[in-house]
């Protein structure tokens, strides 16, 4: 394989076979559409491309930027397409909720701008949102944008009209699956491989995913959300179901230490969705013998949308098990509240004449931010979390040198001094009361 | 209509037992007249302790001042002078209120738009000022100079914050300085020394969005820092309002309900509402355009947990835990809790006058061979403007509380229009069909829960000569939590008679 430019490499993604020993169906072969292998890493790059290629070879020159309404993948896409052309790219969207995505964007240079939340006293004379507000602005005629509006561009859906659909009967031996299953977001890649796949068989049967209403799954719409969408039309699908959060990243484990996939939860979904709902047909007879299609096994497709190393962040907040670690020798959370009650401290008075009489090391564990506006002269900063990890390995100072440790309240100072002591330091104390305790007694904070 | 769409209202122990007290409800209403306010003064109470418990678990100090302008009743505003409680007064009338209610004036905010008159009590009296501009900081050092006043403690509010990164935008507001502009407004705070002393800097942001906030409340910190570094020694945040209620006692009810409403506004289900009203969706070539424009009711965090969840959140920039770097710079944290503070602090009782048939077409024209099933009209001793939940966008049931006891018929549930006393078509209580598990019959009363945050007489007039609601305040004896507290005997007084010896026990003062 040997390509002219990155852009060559969109497309002719993998059909891969789910190991039936996995999913267990025992009539229904799963294949997945490897769309995460795109350069860029989604589903999204072909749209990206498909919509943005003609207006880039002249943006440059009109002076336009790209803009788009996309939390992700389609904004990762035309950051990096806009740049290879340069010409400048933002996205506006209040659906990010993926930081690394935020911060990833920002890498490729795109300006990213979050729309407002929700008013907490409804104004009932204000009718437009932001979001048709956006829109306004971004149709006036002879704007400086290039807006490639994937929720309503057909080539959108023409990406996938033109490639995931032929390339998966091409990978069919020329036939359509049975059960084609797709997550929707924009809509534009489940409305396309549908078009071309019931072209070739009419009765391939189309099952949309939707996020649980309550729920997020990056990347996909709720059932409510999907109507907002213009590419969207209700009669592509046989089936609309919803999946969870848990389900999502139930199914993204499954094919990722299962299937050697490293994909993410909306491709997680995708799986889940797929497996359940097929579940109930592998169970079901299998159809009367047909002239045109073997009687006994039938396949079934699912889209891989993007990849998994975006998702840490999101995982951590909803399945904090998953990442779990053994406990640290020496963390603070190994202290029992006996020695943390048990810890030595002293009062602001004492530690003023300690400090006096036998220049204790202090070490302020509160953030350089705080600690550069008022500290107690002569104190050393180690911000409380590097101070964890500073103790981790060993005690950081001499045990001949005393030392007295502050922070705001004199509580996470007690833990330290605690575990200090425990590790074999001969002479540490926690301030009691804290910095704060310090500030009301009047003793001298200075400022550098 | 195969599932009725409940919106059922989210009720804890007190209200529960007090929509249980049917007669004492029906004796109140009787003698009292409907519409009526019922408020549970010793509940605020509670709120307010909940709010304390997560400045405690966060080592934070500072005031919670109860946003006045929720609501005007003076037993909340006289159970709160009974507490560690501040208050945020918006004009000179609450202003006069707080004072005359028990609260020292070092525990009263002036925050708003304010009139040369509210700002002379304010500084006479002593209260600190929340100050939107250089233009009222200049006006009232010069009222504190002409009438040798003493020195005024002020708060400066800030707007149009700027994240680090990604740049978060935020809805114009009419209020505050810009963040941008602070130079020029301490230059006039410095110039004002001999008149004001500046205390902190804060802002109140309409929005639901937690990651604004935590920019504006970041923003602040930096605002302090900068006064610090010219010698100002300034020692409070102030984070303003907006923590938000939960109003629904069920999360899949409020979202089945608004998964029809867009189906409604896509034209494919029956219409649920008064002259095919869709709250702010459009249906465009069979898209779905607009935003829903309705308070979410249905809130996993609201209230203290939402300000628990906003002190958790780090930093945009410094990356700290908001709650710890407010803590480890040594400064307090303000905050103005209205609509939070008063969660089921108050029931407003509407008397049923007529229940009546209305033909489909009556409602809504039957618009492409779809017609609206009959629903009932229900005609309520009380107008729009005193149960303001429709005009605050609060979508919640009413609960039936029946004139005598009876039976709940096997009819199954009904769909009723609620329509206010008023001469006027607008004049309705609901625009959307209620679903009530048995229809009303006249003389029952409806109890709307819950509307004691700005629905309850944020807006209630004399139109039309009918009479705004009167309130009273209600109290159970004995300890709140005591066992079989639940069914205690309920007391109660006028609104302004309530003074807080009057329920000598509820649970300890927050
Ligand atoms: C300055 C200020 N503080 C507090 C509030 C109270 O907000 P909430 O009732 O949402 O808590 C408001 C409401 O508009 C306000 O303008």
């Amino acid at each position: 394989m040997r390509f002219e430019r990155i852009t060559d490499a969109i497309g002719n993604t993998p059909l891969v076979r789910i190991d039936p020993s996995v999913h267990g169906l025992r009539t229904i072969d799963l294949y997945a559409k490897l769309e995460m292998l795109n350069p860029f890493g989604s589903v999204k790059d072909r749209a990206a491309w498909n919509m943005a290629r003609q207006g880039l070879a002249t943006a440059a020159d009109e002076g336009r930027t790209v803009v788009e309404l996309s939390s992700g993948n389609t904004a990762k896409a035309l950051a990096v397409l806009a740049g290879m052309h340069g010409v400048p790219f933002k996205t506006v969207t209040n659906r990010m909720r993926i930081p690394e995505v935020k911060d990833l964007l920002l890498l490729l240079g795109a300006e990213v701008e979050e729309l407002p939340g929700q008013t907490e006293c409804l104004d009932p004379t204000n009718t437009d949102d932001p979001l048709t507000q956006f829109h306004q602005a971004l149709s006036e005629p002879d704007g400086a944008y290039l807006y490639t509006d994937q929720y309503y561009n057909d080539r959108n859906t023409q990406a996938h009209v033109e490639g995931t659909g032929p390339e998966i009967v091409k990978d069919l031996d020329g036939r359509a699956p049975d059960w084609f299953i797709a997550c929707v977001g924009t809509a534009g890649s489940s409305t396309g491989v549908a078009r071309v796949l019931r072209e070739h068989d009419p009765r391939v049967g189309v099952v949309g995913l939707v996020s649980h209403k309550a729920d997020f799954v990056p990347g996909i719409r709720t059932i409510d959300e999907v109507q907002e969408v213009g590419l969207f039309d209700p009669g592509t699908y046989d089936t609309l179901a919803s999946v969870t959060v848990d389900e999502a990243l139930d199914g993204m484990l499954t094919l990722a230490r299962r299937c050697g996939i490293l994909a993410g939860p909306t491709s997680g979904a995708a799986y889940f969705g797929a497996v359940r709902y097929l579940r109930e047909l592998d169970a079901a007879p299998a159809p009367g013998p047909e002239p045109d299609r073997p009687a006994e096994r039938r396949t079934a497709v699912f889209i891989v949308c993007d990849r998994i190393e975006s998702y840490l962040g999101y995982v951590r907040q909803r399945r904090p098990e998953l990442l779990g670690r053994p406990p640290q020798p020496n963390s603070p959370a190994t202290l029992t509240d006996a020695e943390v009650r048990a810890a030595p401290d002293i009062d602001v008075e004492g530690a003023e004449r300690w400090i006096e009489r036998e220049r204790p090391l202090v070490v302020d564990l509160r953030s350089p931010f705080a600690y550069a506006a008022l500290h107690i002269a002569g104190s050393v900063n180690i911000v409380d979390e590097l101070f964890g990890e500073l103790v981790r390995g060993g005690l950081p100072f001499s045990k001949s040198r005393p030392v007295l440790l502050a922070c705001p309240v004199g509580e996470q100072s007690a833990r330290y001094a605690a575990l200090l002591t425990r590790m074999g330091h001969p002479d540490v104390r926690s301030l009691r009361g804290g910095i704060i305790a310090w500030r009301d007694a009047g003793a001298p904070l200075v400022r550098e | 209509m195969d599932v009725p769409l409940y919106l059922e209202p989210r009720l804890e122990s007190r209200l529960v037992s007090l929509l249980r007290a049917r007669t004492f409800l029906h004796t109140l209403a009787g003698g009292l007249g409907s519409p009526l306010n019922v408020l549970l003064p010793d509940r605020i109470a509670e709120n307010l302790a909940a709010f304390r418990a997560v400045y405690r678990r966060h080592h934070l100090s500072g005031g919670i001042h109860f946003a006045h302008k929720a609501n005007r009743s003076s037993a909340l505003v006289r159970r709160l002078a009974a507490t560690d409680a501040g208050m945020d007064v918006a004009s000179l009338g609450e202003l006069q209120h707080a004072l005359g209610s028990g609260f020292a004036p070092d525990r009263i905010l002036a925050t708003g738009p304010k009139n040369t008159a509210f700002l002379w009590l304010a500084a006479r009296s002593g209260a600190t000022v929340h100050v939107d501009g250089p233009g009222e900081l200049d006006e009232l050092a010069t009222l504190v100079r002409d009438h040798h006043l003493p020195r005024v403690r002020v708060l400066l509010r800030l707007s149009g914050f700027r994240a680090p990164g990604v740049r978060l935008l935020t809805r114009q507001s009419r209020f505050g300085t810009a963040e941008g502009d602070l130079d020029g407004l301490l230059k006039s705070v410095e110039r004002h020394g001999d008149a004001v002393e500046l205390t902190g800097v804060g802002y109140h942001l309409d929005t639901t969005s937690p990651a604004e906030k935590a920019v504006a409340l970041e923003g602040c910190v930096k605002a302090l820092d900068t006064c610090r570094a010219r010698g100002l020694t300034p020692r409070a945040v102030d984070i303003g309002g907006g923590f938000g209620t939960d109003y629904l006692a069920d999360g899949a009810q409020w979202q089945r309900y608004t998964t029809e409403l867009t189906n409604a506004a896509l034209g494919t289900r029956p219409p649920m509402t008064w002259r095919r009203h869709t709250y702010g969706l459009r249906n465009e070539n069979g898209t779905l355009r607009g935003a829903l424009a309705l308070y979410p009711a249905h809130r996993p965090a609201a209230g203290a947990q939402y300000l628990d969840e906003l002190l958790s959140l780090p930093a945009p920039s410094l990356g700290r835990p908001l709650a710890t770097l407010l803590l480890e710079n040594l400064y307090e944290l303000h905050t103005e809790p209205g609509r939070a503070l008063v969660d089921q602090c108050g029931v407003t009782l509407a008397r049923v006058l007529e229940v009546r048939r209305t033909e489909a077409t009556e409602g809504e024209p039957a618009a492409r061979g779809r017609t609206a099933p009959d629903h009932l009209l229900v005609r309520l001793d009380a107008n729009a403007d005193d149960i303001g939940l429709e005009e605050h966008g609060v979508l919640v049931d009413p609960v039936l509380v029946p004139r005598t006891a009876r039976p709940v018929p096997d009819g199954g549930p009904v769909a009723v229009y609620l329509a206010g006393n008023l001469c006027l078509e607008a004049d309705m209580i609901t625009r959307r069909a209620v679903h009530l598990p048995a229809a009303p019959h006249p003389g029952d009363l409806l109890a709307f829960a819950n509307t004691a945050g700005y629905c309850m007489d944020f807006s209630a007039d004399e139109a039309q000569r009918q009479p705004v609601a009167r309130k009273v305040a209600v109290w159970q004896e004995g300890a709140a939590d005591g066992p079989g507290q639940e069914d205690a005997p309920w007391r109660w007084c006028l609104d302004e008679q309530y003074w807080p010896h009057l329920s000598r026990r509820t649970k300890g003062t927050a």
